[in-house]
């Protein structure tokens, strides 16, 4: 199903396109995903797993978790949440493995030579930290190409229709969305490059790139690097929980504010953080009912204001409450949800069956920083700052010289500071190859002010924490 | 928690095959990954890592910092053989 | 517990700055139902009345001058959290004015009567849709004002249209 009309969202005329669904003629609009086409044609099987062969959905919708792979005009694995659909596609529910690709398939990894690209800086992501970086240091006169996997340039701006908190420096009262399409036509005026459907498969020392850029391998050479490749969403473990229908929080505003698919019809949601809540609401400007939204600690970990106006349109937000299981036979039907005592157990006799077609998870986020790893930066686990991240200094260098990073893959925080740490990245990294000057110094004092203030109060606490546990371990 | 839970959604395994792991001695994540192949499927372990962590935490009272290492490498990202095969093309 | 709404969302009227019952029976005033320390100010620089003020850090909490504010709404709109309100006890008939952010399509029309709803989710009683202002410089934020029983004043928070599907959620 697709939304009709929206609060927020503008419609623009779409061609209308054909393809064909494990030999079923389904009707698309020009920009859909493969994914988000097949969500709006009612599809949410979209391959069966390895070994058990229970059948899988989509989980993430930002191309991190495979659970999407389908077998695409003869080729198999392709990842359907990333890859636009064109007219007389042939797509193919995948059972396992898939099948060896087709011979027209092959033909399309066949290539002379590998193409080598020179740019001064190379940035990884073009969502708020990764546009800020290119912005900041192409107006400092550097050279840079942006990288992303997805077609659409922004990151997660592009789905977010809600109004920024922070002061005007900061984008307040613009939504996220507006946002997003500013950067990029920042970008634009600058001239910057920036490559969709291009994944970064390794990097190499010094500052070079492994780069597949619409199934061709490129090589990339860069004199610094920066890494904005933002996150992924955390997955949770209950019964239940591989059935179609569990979605990342995420995935669900991905395919109703980027691509006006009505996603749903009866949410839970699982978490009450300021995704879980402002999804939440999201889902009721999209027509879609949401039964109630569960949170295991017993303190509701949004914004108030986020809390308060979801609760008032009749959404109850149950903290010490949890998911105990899913169920459902090709798609989720239902859920058990029960009260927790503060040792985290179920309290018996407070199961409840809630009747939904959908699970959200909204449990966390995991800073997507495996490239960090790979480049050999040093590495900790910090919960505060949401998973592994790589220790860098006040300019968000790495212990690799020339090796930036901004954004959540620094450590999860609002969009609001990862454009902060962009610019600041974009700003360290000119300053690498050309040294410094009073305009950078400057530059980078506001900025880092900038931050500073934002980290302010109750909400910064946990990233002050993890900034302290940072620079101690540096140190 | 259930014990066909799954945990690892790209090879299939279940809670119980964790534990079993655990039991037999392996005691990071990349230990339970080398036994049972949790992590090794198409989103090498960017979905179950976090949870695998969580159980071997939980069954061995290690702070999670210690159970969840990581050895990443190239390809990152899922990469059909095909794009680093290549192969020769004249029509190009 | 003093600072239950962390459990469930729900704030009171004990949680924020109420503008005494004097300035509201003089006409259209605010209220400002923001009460953590989030990084946030477009309410004190968008009103021309100099009425909302954030002392030091963006993290502090707004202060509202009931004094200098004319209700004029801007902030309503402007607030990132929709937070903001307005409150009328001066139109008598035993009836108040409330006017409140709004973000669902279709918009309630004019003299429509709908349900209106407290800080938790309750339904309270019928409201009469008054005005809807939602100029381009709102930016999708409409500001819709509904006249209640005075005695729901301070507690009206939103409005659905009674055309609209009744929910079902679970508490």
């Amino acid at each position: 199903m697709r939304l009709r009309n929206h609060p927020i969202l503008e419609f623009k005329e779409q061609r209308v396109i054909h393809f064909t669904f494990d030999g079923q003629d389904i009707t698309a609009l020009e920009g859909d995903t493969i994914a988000a086409a097949l969500h709006a044609a009612g599809i949410r099987t979209l391959s069966h797993s390895l070994r058990r062969h229970h059948p899988r959905g989509l989980f993430c919708a930002i191309g991190k978790c495979s659970s999407c792979l389908m077998e695409v005009d003869g080729c198999p694995n392709v990842k359907t949440c990333l890859v636009p659909v064109k007219d007389g596609m042939v797509v193919k529910s995948q059972d396992g493995w898939g099948r060896f690709p087709s011979a027209t398939s092959r033909k399309d990894y066949q290539r002379k030579e590998i193409p080598t690209r020179e740019t001064d800086i190379a940035i990884v992501g073009a969502g708020p930290a990764g546009l800020s970086a290119a912005i900041y240091a192409a107006r400092l006169g550097a050279r840079v190409m942006v990288m992303d996997e997805n077609y659409l340039v922004g990151g997660q701006l592009i789905k977010q229709t809600h109004m920024f908190f922070g002061s005007k420096d900061h984008y307040a009262k613009t939504r996220g969305i507006d946002i997003g399409t500013l950067l990029r036509q920042q970008c634009d005026e600058l001239a910057i490059e920036i490559l969709t459907e291009c994944s970064v498969i390794g990097y190499y020392h010094p500052h070079e790139l492994a780069m597949v850029h619409k199934r061709k391998l490129n090589h990339v050479k860069a004199k610094a690097v920066i890494i904005a490749t933002g996150a992924s969403e955390n997955m949770l473990t209950f019964p239940g929980n591989d059935l179609p229908g569990v979605y990342g929080a995420g995935a669900i505003q991905t395919l109703m504010n980027v691509y006006k698919v009505k996603p749903a019809e009866r949410v839970l949601m699982v978490g009450a953080g300021n995704i879980g809540v402002i999804v939440s609401y999201q889902l009721l400007q999209a027509g879609v009912d949401v039964v109630a939204v569960v949170e295991a600690t017993p303190k509701i970990g949004a914004y108030q204001v986020h809390a308060s106006k979801l609760v008032r349109c009749g959404v109850p937000i149950l903290t010490s409450h949890s998911i105990v299981k899913a169920y459902g036979n090709e798609s989720v039907e239902g859920a058990v949800v029960a009260q927790l005592d503060n040792k985290w157990n179920i309290i018996p006799g407070t199961e409840r069956d809630v009747a939904i077609d959908t699970i959200c998870l909204s449990v966390g986020l995991n800073p997507a920083s495996e490239i960090l790893d790979q480049a050999g930066c040093r590495m900790l686990y910090i919960p505060e700052l949401g998973g592994q991240v790589a220790v860098i200094d006040r300019n968000m260098e790495t212990s690799v010289s020339g090796l930036y990073v901004a954004g959540d893959v620094s450590g999860i925080e609002e969009a609001s500071s990862a454009m902060l740490e962009g610019r600041l990245a974009g700003v360290a990294a000119v300053q690498s190859l050309h040294g410094s000057s009073p305009q950078i110094e400057k530059l980078k004092h506001e900025i880092q002010s900038g931050l500073d203030a934002l980290r302010t109060g109750p909400f910064g606490e946990k990233t002050r924490i993890g900034n302290k546990i940072m620079t101690e371990a540096a140190s | 928690m259930k014990p066909d839970t799954i945990i690892c959604r790209c090879e299939d395994i279940t809670y119980q095959d964790v534990l079993d792991a655990i039991q037999m001695g392996m005691r990071t994540v990349t230990e339970v990954k080398k036994a049972i192949r949790a992590g090794m499927g198409p989103c090498q372990g960017r979905t179950c890592g976090r949870l695998i962590a969580q159980i071997i935490s939980q069954e061995t009272g290690k702070p999670i910092s210690e159970v969840w290492d990581s050895s990443h490498r190239p390809p990152l990202m899922t990469t059909p053989m095909g794009v680093l095969a290549g192969g020769h093309c004249d029509e190009e | 517990m003093k600072h239950d709404y962390i459990n469930t969302g729900i704030l009171r009227l004990t949680d924020f700055q109420v503008p005494p019952p004097e300035r509201r029976r003089a006409g259209r005033v605010i209220m400002i139902e923001c009460v953590q320390n989030i990084p946030c100010n477009p309410c004190s620089t968008i009103c021309p009345q100099g009425a909302i003020t954030i002392e030091g850090d963006i993290t502090n909490i707004p202060v509202v001058d009931f004094s200098k504010c004319n209700g004029c709404g801007l902030c309503v709109a402007n607030c990132p959290g929709l937070a903001i309100f307005m409150v009328d006890e001066s139109i008598g008939d035993n009836s108040a004015e409330v006017g409140i952010p709004y973000e669902f399509s279709p918009f309630p029309e004019k003299g429509e009567i709908v349900s209106v709803y407290d800080r938790s989710g309750k339904i309270i009683c019928d409201g009469e849709i008054v005005r809807v202002r939602n100029p381009k410089s709102y930016n999708k934020t409409a500001v819709i004002y509904f006249r209640v029983p005075i005695q729901f004043s301070l507690d009206a928070r939103f409005i659905k249209r009674k055309a609209d599907k009744a929910k079902t959620p679970i508490h």
